[in-house]
């Protein structure tokens, strides 16, 4: 394995660690899609910055691509308060629209230039290892440096409101009785989702992101009952995608961020027959058990 | 088809383009609002990513960019992301949301995978799958458009055909099945309506914003129209107007169709929810002026009439101290009552012409006969459960129990 595919590796990793750790988080709040909504959203923001600042530094894209992440939220609370959508719909209308404007950015001004429009699909995550910081003595790929950081501040952030997650995620009315908002910690959790996605969509693109949201997190959640098991399953499982993604990329010479989805997938699968508890065939199994208990009931 | 492409008054690519934008709309708004009223417009997402790795199948398996063979791949995928959703759905612990975001995120990376490896692969024939993505209306040609319209017409025919037991299934399942209608199936067909609505919009749309065709015409006719009858021929109006418009926008601009035809859907269904009669953000912001306004001069008027009474006509600032309102929603009122003619100006003191003291008198009675409702009406036993309108008693109930109202008020008076 040269330096280049670690490079690779620990950037999906990253990304999949940054995910892993809000995940969870947005499946037992049943927000996963409004997490789908959100990194579709962000493209019209990088798309803007590029246009307004002509730069594609982190920091600048990430405002931007922020901006337009809470415009989503916003919005879809803002057609699910008038009444007259319901709040699937809501998703429905508005994150469509965020990304069709940048898309049409892209396509007018941008294409070909710096932004590609299959880039925001697929990623671009083979060429992480091109661009490059100097620290002093060691270069290091600008993908591992600003998705490191976005997830150290999930951690952070995971690990400061644990209490308050892990109470409004579980039980919003007991969460609402001891002064924790459930509604509050829903958007900042959204906003986190939001940062996560404006750096992952850099290195990894749109799908990848949706699907290291989700899947990991749907799989670990069929697993395990606890939530810090749940947690580390996800971020373990999405470490498991970016390696087993990126041989399997190589081999197939397919897009990475595809079979890393792909990955994914098959974990989920294989949760969902096989999971001890949750699985498919250990409910079957149940099943059958508590039927023969009743067909032949103990003597006596 | 020939005779729908000749109708239009452009040229015959554009005929084509308009035509294939039409039937999706058609198809769309009248499929997807199904899914909208159901709550589960976000199923039409999934099944619209999910329906991206049945188009490369399609196309790896016969090698070639066959309209029908692909449509045929991209309905396959469609119908197995549908049944993996209810599946994991039902059978584990994991939540409709969750479900949905699985199936399309794990059917778009392998759509995304079998791309990539039809890209890298050296079939001529390959370019242009991508379109899929994003939609391109620009590339239709009749065969296409024959397509579509065979499967429209099959689908809408559907719908009318079941339209009773559909609509019954929609709005009250477990009615439904109380009176013996399969609902199962019937769900099961809402679902392959979807599956349908989205192999005829792939092409033009792409599979990443064929969520914002089936949801936008529902929600916009649905701010109009209440009945499901009247519902699904406006959906399906409104989504061929935004599918004509965007289509032939976007083929002049050279840019994808499908972002262009979202933009135009999710201006129609701004403007429909600001604007609808009767239930739209403006109108209803505008009703609630109107009746804070009445509110207001009403009021002053009654403070005027019951501070006239007890001597001279009080000065404004006399009428602001004894009624306790606000100076300048007081002058506000004293405006408009000066613009009926109701009031005049007599050396700075307000007086009651005698149009304004008969306004007055009429509020006056009124506001009786709706306390004399409050207190009495029970006693009317009337025969229907009827709330007369609070401003209006003896028009809302008639001027037989309104004048028995206010024998009763006598008598409790005595």
């Amino acid at each position: 394995m040269t330096a280049d595919d670690l490079t690779v590796i620990v950037t999906a990793g990253l990304v999949a660690t940054a995910c892993g750790l809000l995940g969870p988080f947005l499946v037992l709040r049943r927000q996963a899609l409004m997490g789908d909504a959100v990194s579709h959203a962000v493209l019209p923001g990088i798309v803007a910055t590029y246009l307004l600042l002509d730069t594609r530094a982190p920091l600048p894209v990430i405002l931007g691509a922020g901006c337009f992440a809470v415009v989503c939220v916003l919005g879809i609370d803002a057609l699910r308060a008038t009444k007259l959508v319901a709040a699937d719909a809501a998703i429905g209308l508005v994150f469509p629209a965020l990304f069709a404007l940048g898309v049409l950015g892209i396509q007018r001004y941008a294409a070909g230039v710096h932004l590609d429009l299959d880039s925001t699909i697929y990623g671009e995550i083979a060429f992480a290892p091109f661009r490059t910081w100097i620290f002093g003595p060691v270069e290091v790929a600008q993908s591992i440096v600003v998705n490191g950081l976005v997830a150290l501040a999930n951690l952070a952030f995971v690990y400061f409101v644990w209490k308050e997650l892990k109470a409004s995620s579980f039980d919003p009315e007991f969460s609402r009785t001891v002064r924790i908002s459930p509604a509050l910690l829903g958007r900042l959790l959204l906003g986190m989702v939001a940062v996560t996605a404006v750096t992952a969509f850099e290195s990894v693109g749109a799908i990848l992101v949706v699907t290291l949201l989700i899947v990991p997190a749907a799989t670990a959640h069929l697993l395990t009952d606890r939530l810090v098991t749940l947690v580390g399953l996800t971020v373990a499982i999405g470490w498991i995608c970016a390696g087993a993604g990126y041989g399997g990329a190589l081999a197939a010479d397919a897009s990475i961020a595809g079979t890393m989805g792909l990955v994914a997938g098959v974990l989920f699968g294989g949760a969902l027959f096989a999971a001890p508890k949750h699985g498919v065939l250990a409910r079957a199994r149940r099943r059958r058990v508590a039927q023969r208990t009743v067909a032949a009931p103990a003597p006596g | 088809m020939g005779s729908l492409i000749d109708l239009w008054p452009l040229n015959y690519t554009d005929s084509v383009v308009a035509t294939g934008a039409l039937l999706l709309g058609v198809a769309a708004g009248v499929l997807g609002t199904f899914a909208v009223l159901r709550g589960r417009s976000l199923v039409g997402d999934a099944l619209a990513h999910a329906a991206l790795p049945g188009v490369c199948v399609a196309f790896l398996v016969t090698g070639a960019k066959d309209p029908a063979t692909l449509v045929a791949g991209a309905a396959c995928a469609g119908i197995v992301g549908a049944f993996a959703m209810v599946g994991i759905e039902r059978s584990t612990r994991i939540k409709p949301d969750t479900a949905i975001g699985v199936v399309l995120s794990v059917f778009f990376s392998l759509g995304i995978v079998l791309l990539t490896a039809i890209a890298a692969g050296d079939n001529a024939n390959q370019a242009g799958l991508e379109r899929y993505l994003f939609g391109q209306a620009a590339g239709l040609v009749e065969a296409d458009v024959n397509l579509m319209a065979f499967l429209a017409a099959g689908s809408l025919g559907l719908v009318v055909a079941g339209f009773r037991p559909l609509k019954t299934t929609l709005f009250d399942p477990a009615y439904a099945g109380a009176t013996g209608l399969p609902v199962r199936a019937l769900e099961l067909a809402m679902t392959g309506f979807l599956v349908v609505a989205v192999v005829i919009g792939l092409r033009t749309v792409g599979a990443i914003l064929m969520v914002a065709m089936l949801v936008t015409p529902a929600v916009a006719a649905r701010q109009f129209v209440a009945r499901l009858a009247l519902l699904l021929p406006l959906a399906g109006a409104v989504g061929a107007f935004v599918g004509v418009t965007g289509a032939l926008l976007s083929s002049r601009a050279e840019v994808p169709t499908g972002p262009v035809i979202v933009l135009v859907g999710f201006t129609v269904v701004g403007l429909s929810i600001l604007l609808a009669p009767g239930r739209g953000v403006a109108w209803r912001a505008g009703l609630l002026r109107r009746e804070r306004r009445r509110a207001l001069v009403d009021g002053v008027l009654l403070d005027l009439e019951i501070a006239s009474h007890g001597g001279p006509p009080p000065t404004q600032a006399e009428l602001a101290l004894g009624s306790g309102r606000p100076e300048r929603a007081l002058r506000r009122g004293v405006r408009v009552l000066h613009a009926r003619g109701w009031v005049k100006d007599e050396g700075g003191r307000l007086v009651l012409t005698a149009p304004g003291a008969d306004a007055a008198h009429d509020l006056v009675a009124r506001r009786d006969e709706w306390s004399a409702w409050l207190e009495h009406g029970w006693r009317l036993r009337l025969p229907d459960a009827r709330e007369p309108d609070p401003r209006d008693v003896r028009g809302s109930l008639g001027s037989e129990a309104a004048d028995r109202l206010a024998a009763f008020r006598a008598e409790a008076a005595a």
